[in-house]
């Protein structure tokens, strides 16, 4: 009896929480950089809105503006020049928070390689990530005149795994890396800060939008769902702020969400620390000249630009507005 | 005593093998590290130095295998981090794949024997299905199968998985169902014997043999198949998505850890498949 | 929707004709053999074209076949560039390597008792692997370019044609090889004359499987770092771009050169294997 009852109830919760279903589709696999989300779920910060909300971790070979377009999820966390990209290949999306202020980006050289500034990349091994996080680099490398197609007097450019291997064995002379991640991997690895020389994107003008909350234009049209995405907006940036006042609880929260056991409190502890110094200084609404420069920066790829107009529409200030007013 | 000396002599001339291949591959990153910081070290220096590194380039068997017991037995194995759980995952992986993977290949071999038109159409494209790099296909599985209402990536993996595993199965099948030579045929013929009963008594016996060293690679493949559809697509859980995770961290001893596991899962499939096959044999009164 | 139905229609008839087709005389000619499969093909692409149109399936998700051939057409020099970085450089030299090695490995294993007893289960166990797991840290060695791939794939084809090899060395039956003895035939003689050739049918065996596991080694290990061009690389780019017209044309690319490579061993092993039964029907 008493086992039905608790059948019963579990029930009547369920159906109750699948009135407001929400799939969030990360960039990548579960780690600190996506704390604020899973803060906001282990906090309860999601059910205090009515929400049920799943987050599904990405990996190298889950584009999550595939996943949404194929219906697999709500609302997506994507770098802006990948969501612009998507955009112009006729999937619509509309960034409606952006959680980031700044970009965590960097080049990381070492420093026998004769690297003092970027006019000395050319000729040299340059690691970049692909999987529509290459824009950044290829944007940031025509405005500086360097060739990427390993013509003389440019780059040559290695699609780098997902690690820092190439820089330890000396295959490439700079590699990308995030202030939050790589970088300290490289640290961790034996070599000095001292022997290396960073680039940061942010630094060289050229930082592009990072993490951003992204839904199909379509679904934002209907009221409910619109409804819904405030709620969840409004959740998940509480769900931040707690993260970074909490920085140490929510790596652990994080790590009790990784399914794989083999993340480590160490590097989730710094990763989120670094986190915390990028979503500083954003309530979640979008900062128009932000995006802006990210559209220009992406333009001005002289001859191989990643998007070839300016985009109406691709961000919207509507769940932003509502999700603060309260 | 005779069986097992053989082996422990490959196997104890691999070790050695390795531990000299650690020492020359992993001295480098000591040698720069003196350079980096301007001393210089003699071998009598580097030598313990490469076999206790955080991030070796090959590290050396005794610390894959305090990581690997560490993994098996170092926590409870419902924990997360234990690598039983995630060995049990990929076997279920394993598993669903195998299975859909044999009955496939099964049934498509013996309608490319029955049927001359399937033989003609399908077999080309079977083969040809083989050769599209499935990792490619995978996130476009798991979309679609998302759209079709499908939860979960178990099943994703498990049609990847069957896609590699099914092809050994059908190739040996349909040469072990072709292999009574026409003699043979004919001697059922002039019993009388009917198409049924020439495929039951005749052709099925004799694929059995081909069938059954076809299982060894289809497992070995289904495996394959779950760890490709578990490294690329939400490391999530199982062996394939540790494999990632130690690979982005830089923490090579995880990902040693995980491929070990594999292997010996790998094993006690074999082992269990060889059993099968010996049972099986000598049910059928094959001679071994 | 007409459009999806149009296409059902148009396999239920191309079925009909091949099911006239292979009982018909035609089946027996060279153009009759090859008519069949390609009718299918051709159905399975129509088929395709149809659901996507007239399902209205968004090219983001799968992209109609008349699509991916017009890219195709455009993208020619990229693909061609891809092929031989991924194919020609990476896949084929490690496939002969592998194939090389483990062939000799069972002929020297086959001499040595002591070796053979004790290599075979450690080769047994080791091809049952799940060998693409090695691809990260063979990039890590190898380096980035195709050396890395030839790698992964010398690896992944080593072991199933050992042991294919191996299985085949021991098939010749108990008679036939006492029938050399009492002919005073030497080892290598019974190597050469009996024992070789009845492994044959073994060995292809072992190289076909091997021959679809090398494209799938080249691939993947191009996952884990790769120069800016290679089949690998195009594919997991091209999907983070949502160019999946370009992903479904490498994914031809690799199915046509897969598709000859598989035929071009097939072509061999009937020239090699033509006395056994399983080659006359």
């Amino acid at each position: 009896m008493k086992k039905l009852i608790t059948a019963a109830f579990l029930a009547a919760v369920a159906s109750q929480a699948s009135a407001e279903d929400v799939k969030l589709q990360l960039k990548w696999v579960t780690q600190a950089q996506f704390a604020g989300y899973y803060v906001a779920q282990a906090k309860g910060f999601y059910e205090e809105e009515g929400l049920n909300v799943t987050i599904l971790p990405g990996g190298p070979d889950i584009a999550p503006t595939q996943v949404i377009a194929g219906g697999g999820a709500d609302v997506i966390v994507e770098w802006m020049p990948a969501a612009l990209a998507a955009r112009e290949k006729g999937l619509p999306l509309v960034n409606i928070a952006q959680p980031f202020a700044s970009s965590g980006m960097m080049l990381t050289c070492l420093k026998e390689s004769g690297i003092t500034s970027p006019t000395d990349f050319a000729d040299k091994t340059l690691g970049v990530w692909f999987f529509g996080n290459e824009y950044p680099f290829l944007s940031w490398m025509s405005q500086l005149g360097l060739a990427t197609d390993g013509s003389a007097g440019g780059v040559t450019v290695l699609k780098q795994g997902f690690n820092v291997d190439p820089l330890l064995q000396k295959q490439a002379a700079c590699i990308s890396t995030m202030t939050y991640n790589e970088y300290w991997q490289v640290i961790d690895a034996g070599i000095t800060e001292d022997q290396l020389v960073t680039f940061k994107y942010e630094d060289q003008g050229v930082a592009t939008l990072e993490d951003g909350l992204y839904v199909l234009e379509d679904k934002l049209a209907d009221p409910a769902f619109q409804e819904t995405m405030v709620k969840f907006v409004r959740a998940s940036m509480k769900g931040w702020k707690y993260a970074e006042a909490n920085s140490d609880e929510a790596a652990m929260i994080v790590l009790e969400n990784d399914q794989t056991g083999a993340q480590t409190e160490n590097h989730q502890k710094r990763m989120m620390g670094e986190i915390a110094k990028l979503t500083a200084g954003s309530n979640g609404a979008l900062d128009v000249a932000a995006a802006e420069r990210t559209v220009a920066s992406l333009m001005s790829g002289g001859s191989d630009p990643v998007i070839t107009k300016a985009p109406e529409g691709a961000w919207t200030s509507a769940i932003t507005d509502k999700a603060l007013a309260q | 005593m005779s069986r097992a000396l053989p082996v422990l002599t490959v196997l104890a001339g691999i070790v050695a093998i390795w531990y000299a291949a650690a020492v020359w591959m992993n001295a480098t990153w000591v040698f720069d590290q003196a350079e980096r910081a301007g001393t210089t070290v003699t071998w009598g220096e580097v030598i313990p130095q490469t076999m206790t590194q955080d991030r070796p380039l090959l590290p050396p068997p005794h610390q894959v295998g305090a990581e690997l017991w560490k993994g098996l037995f170092g926590q409870a194995i419902t924990s997360k981090r234990s690598l039983v759980y995630h060995a049990y995952v990929t076997f279920k992986g394993t598993m669903m794949g195998f299975g859909l993977g044999i009955i496939s290949g099964v049934l498509l071999a013996m309608a490319i024997v029955r049927f001359r038109v399937m033989d003609m159409s399908v077999m080309p494209w079977a083969i040809i299905s083989q050769t599209v790099p499935i990792v490619a296909l995978a996130p476009m599985i798991i979309t679609l199968s998302s759209q079709l209402g499908l939860e979960g990536r178990d099943l994703s993996k498990a049609i990847i998985a069957a896609y590699l595993s099914f092809f050994p199965v059908l190739v040996s099948m349909v040469k072990g169902l072709r292999s009574p030579d026409q003699m043979q045929l004919d001697l059922l013929r002039t019993y009388g014997a009917g198409e049924m009963a020439t495929f039951l008594k005749l052709r099925l016996p004799a694929s059995m043999p081909y069938f059954f060293a076809s299982l060894k690679v289809a497992v070995a493949a289904s495996l394959v198949g779950t760890i490709v559809g578990e490294l690329p697509t939400g490391a999530i859980e199982g062996l394939g998505a540790r494999m990632l995770i130690g690979s982005q961290f830089g923490e090579p001893l995880i990902m040693w850890a995980a491929l070990f596991a594999a292997a010996i899962l790998a094993g006690l499939l074999i082992l269990v498949v060889g059993f099968v096959e010996r049972a099986a044999r000598k049910r059928m009164g094959v001679p071994s | 929707m007409t459009a999806l139905w149009l296409a059902i229609g148009f396999w239920l008839a191309a079925w009909a004709v091949n099911v006239w087709l292979a009982g018909s005389r035609l089946s027996r000619t060279g153009p009759g053999r090859a008519l069949v499969p390609l009718l299918f093909g051709a159905t399975v692409l129509v088929l395709w074209e149809g659901l996507v149109r007239g399902l209205g399936v968004a090219p983001v998700i799968l992209p109609a076949p008349s699509v991916i051939a017009a890219k195709i057409a455009v993208e020619l020099p990229t693909l061609w560039q891809d092929f031989a970085q991924t194919i020609l450089k990476g896949a084929i030299p490690g496939f002969l390597i592998g194939a090389g090695a483990a062939f000799l490995t069972a002929i020297a294993i086959d001499r040595s008792p002591f070796l053979q007893r004790g290599l075979l289960p450690v080769g047994n166990f080791v091809a049952a692997l799940p060998i693409v797991g090695l691809a990260p840290i063979l990039v890590m060695w190898f380096g980035f370019d195709w050396q890395s791939k030839a790698a992964v794939v010398v690896v992944m084809v080593f072991f199933p044609i050992l042991v294919n090899m191996v299985a085949g060395l021991q098939a010749s039956e108990r008679m036939q090889r006492d029938l050399m003895a009492t002919w005073g035939a030497s080892y290598w003689q019974g190597l050469f004359k009996l024992r070789l050739p009845a492994a044959m049918p073994f060995l292809f065996n072992g190289l076909k499987i091997a021959s679809t596991l090398a494209l799938i080694g080249a691939i993947v290990a191009e996952f884990f770092g790769s120069p800016v061009y290679g089949m690998g690389f195009r594919i997991s780019t091209e999907v983070g771009r949502l160019g999946l017209d370009m992903v479904w044309a490498t994914i031809a690319v690799a199915a046509l050169a897969g598709s000859a490579f598989y035929g071009l061993i097939t072509l061999i092993e009937r020239g090699v294997t033509f006395w056994h039964p399983s080659q006359r029907h």
